[in-house]
This record gives C-alpha cells, sequence and structure tokens, in this order.
C-alpha cells in the first residue's frame, strides 16, 4: 500500500485522473480486505515502461478499461520514470505483469514469463535508429563521433543497448566515441532533444520514431535517421515466474492475444499503432542476449 | 520683452486660444510625464514580480535534476516553463551547474550544454531584480541555486520587454493624440468663444470708425444684445454719446448760421446806412432837376451827382454780392478783395467812429495764387471782431504783405485781448474743447478758412494795448507754377 502512495508522488508522467482514483479505489479497496482477502481481490498491477508512448493519458484510460473487462477485476496501471524501476518491481513479484524492453527481458529470463509480445507492421520486430538533427550532414554513424548524445535509457534495447553493442563491435566506449551523452528516459524525449539541439545525436525506438512520424511530425521533421539496425524482439509483456500460477496472468495473455478483436482494445491497439499482440517463445529475444554477450565480453 | 510686445500685438481673438493651446501643451507634457513614470514604475514592479515567481517555478522545478547534473530533466523544465510563462515572454533561459558550465539553456543551438557560459552573461546584471537593456529592449534576471545552503547553479533568465515599451509609447501616443485633440478644440472653442464675445466691440470699433470719417451713427436698437447686460450698456454709453455729440454739432451749426446771419444784419445795416446816404442827395438832386431841370449848369450838375451817388451804391452792392455769392469765392484773390473789404466795414466804422489804418503791399502779380472769396471772409470777420472790441473811437488797422511767396495779413485792434480759450480756436492744433463751448464762431470760421488754405494764425499782444492776429497764407503750388509761366 505505501508502494500505491508512492506511485503517485514519484511517476514520472502522471496518469489521468480517471486512472488515479481507480488506482486509489482499488488501494483503498486492497486495504479493507488485506486480511482474508484471496489473491484475486488483489488489484492486477500492470506496469509500464516509458517505450510505451506515456504522454498519452487517453491510452492509459482505454487499456484500463480493456484490462479490467478482461480480467474480471480491478486493474491498476503503474508508471515509473525508469525501466529500472518498473524491472525491479516485476522481478521482486510487486506488479503482476509488465511491458518491459527486450533488454531486462534478456537480463532476468530467469526470473520471467514471457506474456506476449505486440505485433508491428505484422511481425513482432522493431529497429533501433540512430538518429541526428535534420541539418547534420553525416555519411553513416561514424561521423557522429564527438557529438553529445542523447540515449533513452541505460535498460533499454533500442535506446541505449543496440548503440552501446555497435559500438562495442568497433571496439569503442559510448564515453570515448561521444564527447558527451546523457539518458532522458523516454524515447520522445530523445526525439524531443536532438531536435531541439540539446543533443546532436540520439539513440532511439524506432517504432516510437515511426509512430511520431504520424502523430507529431513537425518533431520528426527537425531530425534525419543516420543508422537503422538490424530487426530485433519486440519490447514484450512478461510476468514474475512466481505469479505463473496467477489465472490472471493467463487471462492477460488471452486478452492480450485477442486484443485486435475487442472493441476497447482496438482503441487501444490504434493508439498504440500496433496490430495486435501474439504469444511468441523467448528465443525471439535471442539477438539481443547476443548484443548483451558482445558488449559483456567487451567490458 | 519683444516676444511679449508681439504677442500682445496679435489679436486677442487668436490669441486667446493660443495661450489656451499652450496651456494645455504644458499640462499635457506634465500629465504625460506623470502617467509614463507611474506606468513605467507598475510595470517595473510587474515585471519584478513575474520575473520572481518565474525564477521560483523554475528553481524549484530544476535543484533536483540540477544536482544529478540531469541536463535532459533541466532541458524539458525549461522548454515546459516557455509555455506556462507566456506573460514573460522568456527569451532565453541558461541553468549552469556550480562549476559555471551550462546544463542546459532553452535553445541548445545557442548555448551548447556543457559548454562555458560567456562572461558577459555574468556582467550583464544591475541591483534589481530585472535588468532592463532599452537598446535591446530585453531584461535579464538571475536567480542562484541554493541547496541545503550550498550554490548548486544558477538560472540566467532573459525577457523579451518589448512590450512593455510598446505599452508605454501606445499610452504616450494615446496621450498625445487625446490632449492634441483636447487642445485643437480647446482652442477652437476658446477662438469661437473669444470671438463671440468681442462681436459686439468690433460693432463699436465700425461705428467708432465711421465716426472718425464724420458719420457717427448710433448703433441699431437690434444690434443691442438683449443678454449681455454690460454690453448693452456700453452701446447704449455709446449712443447717448453719440446722440450729444449730434446735438451739440446742430447748436454749434445753429449759431454759426445766428453768427453769421448777425454779421450780416450788421452789414445789411452798414449797407443799407451806405445806400441811404447818398439817396437823401440823390432825391434833391432829381427835386433840382424837376425845378430846374431845364438850367444846363444845375442840370448837369445834378446829373453827375445822381452818378456818382448810384456809383457808390452799386460798389457797395458789388462788394455785398462778391462777399456773400459762392461762386465768386473761387477766384484768385486781388487786391481789389481787400478793398471790398474796407468798403464793407466802412458803416461800422463810421458807426462806431473808428478809424481804420489801411497798409497794403502788393507784389507785381494783380492776384496772388490763394482763394480770394475764403480769404475775404476771414479777414471781414476778424475786422469786424477787431472793431466790436475796440471802444469807440478807437482805432483798428491791417497790414497786408503779398510780396514774397506767402500771404501775410495782420490785422490789429484796442481791444482788451483775446481770452485764452477762445484764442485756442484759432491757434491750437485741436480747436475742438473751445468751438464745443460754443463760443468765438467768428473765429471757428476763420480757423476753418485758414485750415483749408493751408495757413496759420497767430496772436500777440501790443505794446500799447490790444492785440494782433497775424494770418500766413501760403501760394498754392500749381497756381504758383501757373502764375510763374
Amino acid at each position: 500500500m505505501t508502494g500505491l502512495a508512492r506511485q503517485c508522488v514519484r511517476q514520472g508522467n502522471p496518469p489521468s485522473r480517471r486512472a488515479l482514483l481507480k488506482g486509489a479505489l482499488a488501494g483503498a479497496a486492497s486495504l479493507a480486505f488485506h486480511t482474508n482477502a484471496s489473491a484475486e481481490d488483489v488489484a492486477f498491477k500492470f506496469g509500464l515502461t516509458p517505450v510505451f508512448l506515456s504522454n498519452d493519458l487517453e491510452l492509459l484510460g482505454h487499456l484500463q478499461t480493456f484490462l479490467s473487462s478482461k480480467l474480471g477485476g480491478p486493474v491498476e496501471l503503474v508508471t515509473r520514470r525508469t525501466y529500472q524501476e518498473i524491472t525491479a518491481l516485476l522481478v521482486s513479484g510487486e506488479i503482476h505483469s509488465a511491458w518491459i524492453c527486450g533488454y531486462p527481458y534478456v537480463q532476468f529470463k530467469a526470473n520471467l514469463d514471457l506474456v506476449a509480445t505486440p505485433v508491428w507492421l505484422g511481425r513482432p520486430l522493431y529497429q533501433s535508429y540512430l538518429i541526428a538533427s535534420a541539418d547534420c550532414v553525416v555519411e553513416d554513424w561514424t561521423g557522429l563521433k564527438g557529438d553529445v548524445h542523447a540515449f533513452s535509457d541505460p535498460d533499454s534495447n533500442s535506446g541505449f543497448l543496440v548503440t552501446r553493442t555497435l559500438l562495442a563491435k568497433n571496439k569503442l566506449l559510448p564515453e570515448a566515441f561521444f564527447s558527451r551523452n546523457f539518458f532522458t528516459y523516454g524515447h520522445r524525449n530523445v526525439v524531443r532533444a536532438v531536435a531541439a539541439g540539446l543533443a546532436q545525436s540520439g539513440s532511439v525506438d524506432g517504432y516510437v520514431y515511426e509512430v511520431m512520424r504520424q502523430t507529431e511530425p513537425d518533431l520528426i521533421r527537425q531530425t534525419r535517421i543516420v543508422r537503422q539496425s538490424e530487426w530485433l524482439g519486440f519490447p514484450p509483456v512478461a510476468s514474475p515466474k512466481s505469479l505463473a500460477s496467477d489465472v490472471r496472468v493467463k487471462a492477460l495473455q488471452q486478452a492480450l492475444v485477442s486484443m485486435k478483436d475487442d472493441t476497447e482494445g482496438k482503441k487501444v491497439l490504434d493508439l498504440l499503432r500496433l496490430d495486435g499482440f501474439l504469444a511468441t517463445a523467448p528465443s525471439l529475444f535471442d539477438t539481443i542476449a547476443a548484443e548483451v554477450e558482445i558488449v559483456r565480453q567487451f567490458g | 520683452m519683444t516676444m511679449i510686445r508681439r504677442l500682445r500685438s496679435v489679436p486677442v481673438t487668436y490669441r486667446v486660444p493660443a495661450i489656451v493651446a499652450l496651456l494645455m501643451v504644458v499640462i499635457s507634457a506634465v500629465i504625460s510625464e506623470h502617467v509614463l513614470d507611474r506606468l513605467s514604475r507598475t510595470q517595473e514592479g510587474y515585471l519584478n514580480g513575474l520575473a520572481e515567481t518565474y525564477l521560483d517555478g523554475l528553481s524549484s522545478a530544476v535543484i533536483p535534476s540540477v544536482l544529478r547534473g540531469d541536463v535532459w530533466e533541466v532541458f524539458d523544465a525549461l522548454d515546459r516553463s516557455k509555455s506556462s510563462y507566456a506573460a514573460l515572454s522568456p527569451v532565453e533561459t541558461v541553468v549552469t551547474g556550480s562549476d559555471g558550465r551550462i546544463l542546459a539553456a532553452t535553445d541548445p543551438t545557442r548555448m551548447a550544454t556543457f559548454s562555458q557560459l560567456p562572461d558577459s552573461y555574468l556582467s550583464r546584471y544591475g541591483p534589481g531584480v530585472v535588468t532592463i537593456d532599452e537598446s535591446a529592449l530585453t531584461g535579464f534576471a538571475k536567480r542562484d541555486l541554493i541547496y541545503q545552503g550550498q550554490p548548486v547553479g544558477t538560472i540566467h533568465a532573459t525577457f523579451d520587454v518589448s512590450r512593455l515599451f510598446a505599452e508605454r509609447r501606445e499610452i504616450l501616443f494615446t496621450l498625445l493624440v487625446t490632449n492634441g485633440l483636447l487642445a485643437v478644440l480647446f482652442s477652437l472653442g476658446g477662438f469661437l468663444i473669444v470671438r463671440q464675445m468681442i462681436a459686439p466691440m468690433r460693432v463699436l470699433e465700425n461705428h467708432m470708425r465711421s465716426a472718425a470719417h464724420g458719420a457717427a451713427e448710433p448703433i441699431s436698437p437690434g444690434e443691442i444684445p438683449a443678454g449681455d447686460s454690460e454690453v448693452a450698456g456700453l452701446f447704449r454709453g455709446y449712443n447717448t454719446l453719440v446722440h450729444a455729440e449730434r446735438e451739440r454739432a446742430n447748436f454749434a451749426m445753429q449759431l454759426a448760421e445766428e453768427e453769421k446771419l448777425s454779421s450780416l444784419g450788421r452789414l445789411a445795416s452798414g449797407m443799407a446806412h451806405e445806400i441811404n446816404n447818398p439817396l437823401g442827395g440823390l432825391f434833391n438832386a432829381l427835386d433840382t432837376l424837376k425845378t430846374h431841370g431845364e438850367t444846363p449848369g444845375v442840370r448837369d450838375t445834378s446829373i453827375s451827382l445822381i452818378e456818382r451817388g448810384l456809383a457808390g451804391i452799386r460798389d457797395v452792392v458789388e462788394a455785398a454780392l462778391a462777399t456773400y455769392r459762392p461762386e465768386r469765392s473761387q477766384r484768385p484773390l486781388s487786391a481789389d478783395d481787400l478793398n471790398d473789404v474796407r468798403l464793407l466795414l466802412k458803416p461800422e466804422l463810421r458807426r462806431k467812429r473808428q478809424r481804420l489804418d489801411w497798409h497794403i503791399v502788393w507784389n507785381e502779380l494783380r492776384e496772388l495764387p490763394i482763394r480770394g472769396g475764403p480769404v475775404r471772409q476771414a479777414v471781414l470777420n476778424l475786422l469786424l471782431n477787431a472793431s466790436t472790441i475796440t471802444p469807440d473811437g478807437g482805432s483798428i488797422s491791417l497790414k497786408a504783405d503779398g510780396s514774397g511767396n506767402h500771404l501775410k495779413i495782420e490785422i490789429g485792434d484796442q481791444g482788451p485781448g483775446i481770452p485764452a480759450d477762445i484764442a485756442g480756436i484759432l491757434v491750437d492744433s485741436d480747436p475742438g474743447p473751445a468751438v464745443r463751448a460754443g463760443r468765438g464762431l467768428g473765429l471757428w470760421m476763420v480757423r476753418r478758412v485758414v485750415d483749408d488754405l493751408g495757413g496759420s494764425v497767430a496772436i500777440a499782444a501790443k505794446r500799447d494795448g490790444g492785440t494782433t492776429v497775424t494770418l500766413t497764407i501760403p501760394f498754392e503750388r500749381e497756381s504758383t507754377k501757373a502764375y510763374a509761366a
């Protein structure tokens, strides 16, 4: 319950009033029935990382409505500023499920079950982009040497690991290749930082970038893509292995996979520009695991 | 002084509006100065308040991020504050860390993150909250970020204050236009009111001007404003003056006429005498003719007697006609004119047993280039006057000298002297006051003749008692030439 109170204060991007109200109600309910309530009576806590377009409060409302109806009970959406906070909550079983990044999934594979993976452009895959400001003239990524570089999050695959791996493959460290680098803790923030000139280049989620091309074309127009990575496993929804017995996790998987057939679910997918969710094998994230390995070996 | 004198020479119709306009300009200058001063202080207070609020809000938002050196969070806070503080129009805000390096600026392309803050930013602040650079229309403010008593960084903010100056300009413009319009309106109003006020004065002025040219007309009742008692009083006063003047002029004319008639009467009686004297002789001669007409000697003597008697009568009648017939008055003066006067005067002299000393020096010309009629009239009047005031059995004199380029006539008497006020009629530059007193109308006629002929009069007391009146009459120019030719 203290976690709930903290959530309201520490949220990097506050959810809608409705979400807050529902969260508070759910919290109050769980407080009242804590002693003799079964596990199902406790609100289902669903974590969201900044991979997700966290500035869209409308989306949060639809998602909560959809999940509540499918899981047949209260659902609490938990957001945090960093990937790390959500990952820590998930791995420790504080939350029932979360939409995390492929990188922390690979890191904590032993403690996590894959629930479902989003499908974008027909495949559960996405890319990482290296972007620079629109007026920047460079042949390829090596031209970005000496830049002030904006990363998204140290636990993000597309916003950090992919670039880190690229540099490691070339025997380079971010600190040596870039003059300075900083984290914006959000893919959209990376685009903003590069567009504003705060950073000369940035590492960003290709999916977020492409969706922003439709939702915020003016911002995207101020940037250009310098390099696109290979296709990698899309950030998945995972749950802790410790909660594998919770029926609601199974129900969640069912709900996500069938989301495209549901009216409320369709709204969520439309807002996210996703085709739907798939139950995928962990092997989808082997390429990311390989990257982790390269970085680890380089040091 | 000359400025004031020049201003005074401007008609009051224009002077009053000009003074009103000038006053309005002064008042508007004072008011504008006060308003702008007050406005500028209000704006300063407002700007300071806004800047304080901005810096307060921003510092509480960025201190945690500055402590962590979180470039993005600082930038994000700055970026969001742009829209939150639109009223302040922040142009640029820079946040530096404790080492003076830039953490983030609202425009990172201008002020790159991690670079050193230019020295100009450190030296641009004055003592107040907001320092204003009027030439660049910008304001500057800074706030040190203090965390647990330690400085962790600084916010440097630049605001666009052009709106404040535009507002001042706009208000100044409004003041100028309003006050200008008021000045014009007041001046116009002043012009109309003053013109309205002095319109009766114009009426009075016009009447006085025409009065100066001899036609003093009273102001018609229709022109006397009913409501304005002061002006009405003035007009009525003027009308009273005109009426009094007219009456006096009529009276003077009447007197002059009576004077003329009286002198005419005296002359006529004298003439009657002059005619009557030979008549007795003539009748005697006729009786003699009737009785002794056959006697050639007696007849011739009687006829001769009758002829001389009739010639005497003819001379008297001709002299009188010459004096009183205006058509003859334009002829040039000749010695005969003066002799006619002597002839006309003779009965009066005889009546009073007075002697006339007659001395005339004439030049070679028979006629002088002076109109004869008026001179005869003037000399006759003066001689009649002299005779009147000279005791019976006394003597009067006439000396005329026409030998130079002017005619000088001296008339002497043995009277007690001419009183000063009556003498004024002849010698003062303005004979008006003496004439208006209704006295010395005979002398006034003399004066008019002398003025008409461009001459002058002098009065002197004689050593042996009595007075000499001297007329000096210049020859007429054109006539002089004509005679010279």
